[in-house]
């Protein structure tokens, strides 16, 4: 795919418009994750389900009723230590009506058990660092594809993760926000996750989860952390 | 959220979304009934988790209550608590196989075909390594205890639409197997069943690992076949 050096520019004016979008997303994301970490904090030790509860919910709200805004439900699920010893808790809500997801796991260690061991709280747990779980079918909350960015919440910097933030992004609002760019960047543009798999694409052949791979000669855009936009594309 | 090979039934978790309207004692009661394999809390902390009051919570329990579907103990170490007899059994199922007819029984299975044979399908072209080691963990041993064979089958094939990535076909499924409900024990308590399932979850695997789509469609179809056919062999001994 031969391009001139006047449309790899145009490209990756169109390219940073979506890395902005999704870093906007990772970035909102760190700084609830240090927020919560201060407020946890100054709790002294007497930290609480309501209380986690009265700290997530209206960063929650805000988040998912912000107008165009790409957060379909968000919220915190503790680490054990936090609220007791081999104890989870967790404060998650989704959807304009805020819907309170699996609050019923709180009084069942089986099904916190769950979410303990899931990708999304597992990995940043363990190492410390963001992470971005998907594109997946969410089973739990949303039964829709979604991605699900997570991030660590420390109490001290030098302290241990005591729990995580995280938000769920639906397929279908990125590719609303993505598509435009894509379009401009190539009929075969397509926007892929760490592993190659299809979130966004322009190409009528590879569908949201197909895996896919870069065209030889094709561009490549970073989006946020993680992402990656290919400027051209073929299915596998 | 994700769910792991390690966690709990997916199924479940679905129970525990807080409600919308439509007869709230009603749905409170359903969505008791279906937890049952997890414990109760109580009414206030029921309410809270299912976003209803606590006089439709209590309600609810009441209703269950004299339904003998749960039992309440008194005392320090009190509580509700579902009732032995109505955790998923032989005889519950049973029950249930008698009220089915034929044309019941063999079009829900033409019907779960079809699902699990579309997921399968497009699980093979989207497999990776990482969806393989998660399916692979759900395929029992023949020795494993019915309960626990009834509930790999079912978070095998869910894994199946997971890897698929259709959330239509992902929700089909949990529709399916809920409209299935307790039947899908009664094979899992026969030995053969057990032994001739396994080598077809093997396959599934196999055809969705090596990208073999025709393949995955043919091993599953035969998987949900196999189910029908022991139902409808025991039904036919009412006759």
């Amino acid at each position: 795919m031969a391009e001139t050096t006047a449309s790899r520019d145009t490209t990756t004016l169109h390219a940073r418009d979506l890395d902005a979008a999704i870093t906007g997303i990772e970035d909102r994301l760190a700084a609830w994750a240090a927020d919560t970490g201060t407020a946890l904090a100054a709790l002294s030790g007497k930290v609480t389900g309501t209380a986690v509860d009265k700290l997530i919910r209206p960063v929650v709200e805000d988040l998912v009723r912000t107008p165009d805004g790409y957060v379909a439900g968000a919220g915190f699920l503790a680490n054990a230590g936090l609220l007791g010893p081999e104890r989870s808790y967790i404060a998650w809500w989704q959807g304009q009506e805020l819907e309170h997801v699996d609050a019923l796991a709180n009084f069942s260690p089986n099904s916190i058990s769950r979410h303990v061991k899931s990708e999304w709280f597992r990995i940043p747990v363990e190492t410390g660092q963001a992470h971005v779980t998907g594109p997946y079918v969410d089973f739990l909350c949303t039964d829709e594809y979604v991605l699900t960015f997570t991030h660590p919440v420390f109490c001290r910097a030098d302290g241990p993760v005591v729990g995580i933030v995280g938000m769920d992004v639906t397929v279908q609002r990125l590719e609303r926000g993505a598509m435009p760019a894509l379009r401009r960047i190539g009929e075969r543009a397509t926007l892929v996750n760490p592993d190659g798999r299809a979130i966004v694409s322009a190409a009528p052949d590879i569908a949201a989860g197909d895996l896919a791979a870069a065209a030889e000669g094709c561009s490549v855009h970073p989006v946020g952390r993680t992402f990656r936009i290919w400027s051209g594309a073929t299915a596998l | 959220m994700l769910l792991t090979p390690q966690g709990a039934s997916r199924s479940l978790a679905a129970v525990f979304t807080p409600i919308k309207s439509r007869g709230l004692v009603d749905e409170v009661c359903g969505r008791i009934e279906q937890a049952v394999e997890t414990g109760l809390p109580n009414e206030t902390e029921l309410a809270a988790a299912l976003g209803v009051s606590a006089v439709t919570a209590r309600e609810a329990l009441a209703q269950l209550r004299t339904a003998g579907i749960i039992r309440t103990a008194r005392g320090r170490s009190g509580g509700s608590f579902i009732a032995d007899d109505v955790l998923p059994s032989r005889e519950r199922a049973l029950d249930q196989l008698r009220e089915l007819t034929r044309l019941q029984i063999s079009d829900l299975g033409l019907h779960y075909q079809a699902i699990a044979a579309a997921c399968a399908g497009v699980a093979a072209r989207r497999s990776d390594a990482a969806d393989m080691a998660t399916l692979r963990y759900f395929i029992p041993t023949a020795e494993e205890d019915p309960l626990h064979w009834r509930l790999a089958l079912s978070e095998f094939l869910l894994e199946v639409a997971a890897i698929a990535r259709s959330a239509r076909l992902a929700r089909e499924l949990i529709r399916l197997q809920a409209d299935l409900g307790t039947l899908t024990l009664l094979p899992c308590t026969d030995s053969g069943y057990r032994g001739r399932t396994t080598g077809l979850l093997k396959e599934v695997a196999d055809a969705i690992g090596a990208h073999q789509q025709a393949a995955a469609e043919a091993a599953v179809k035969a998987l949900v076949a196999a189910t029908t056919d022991w139902l409808l062999t025991e039904q036919s001994k009412r006759y």
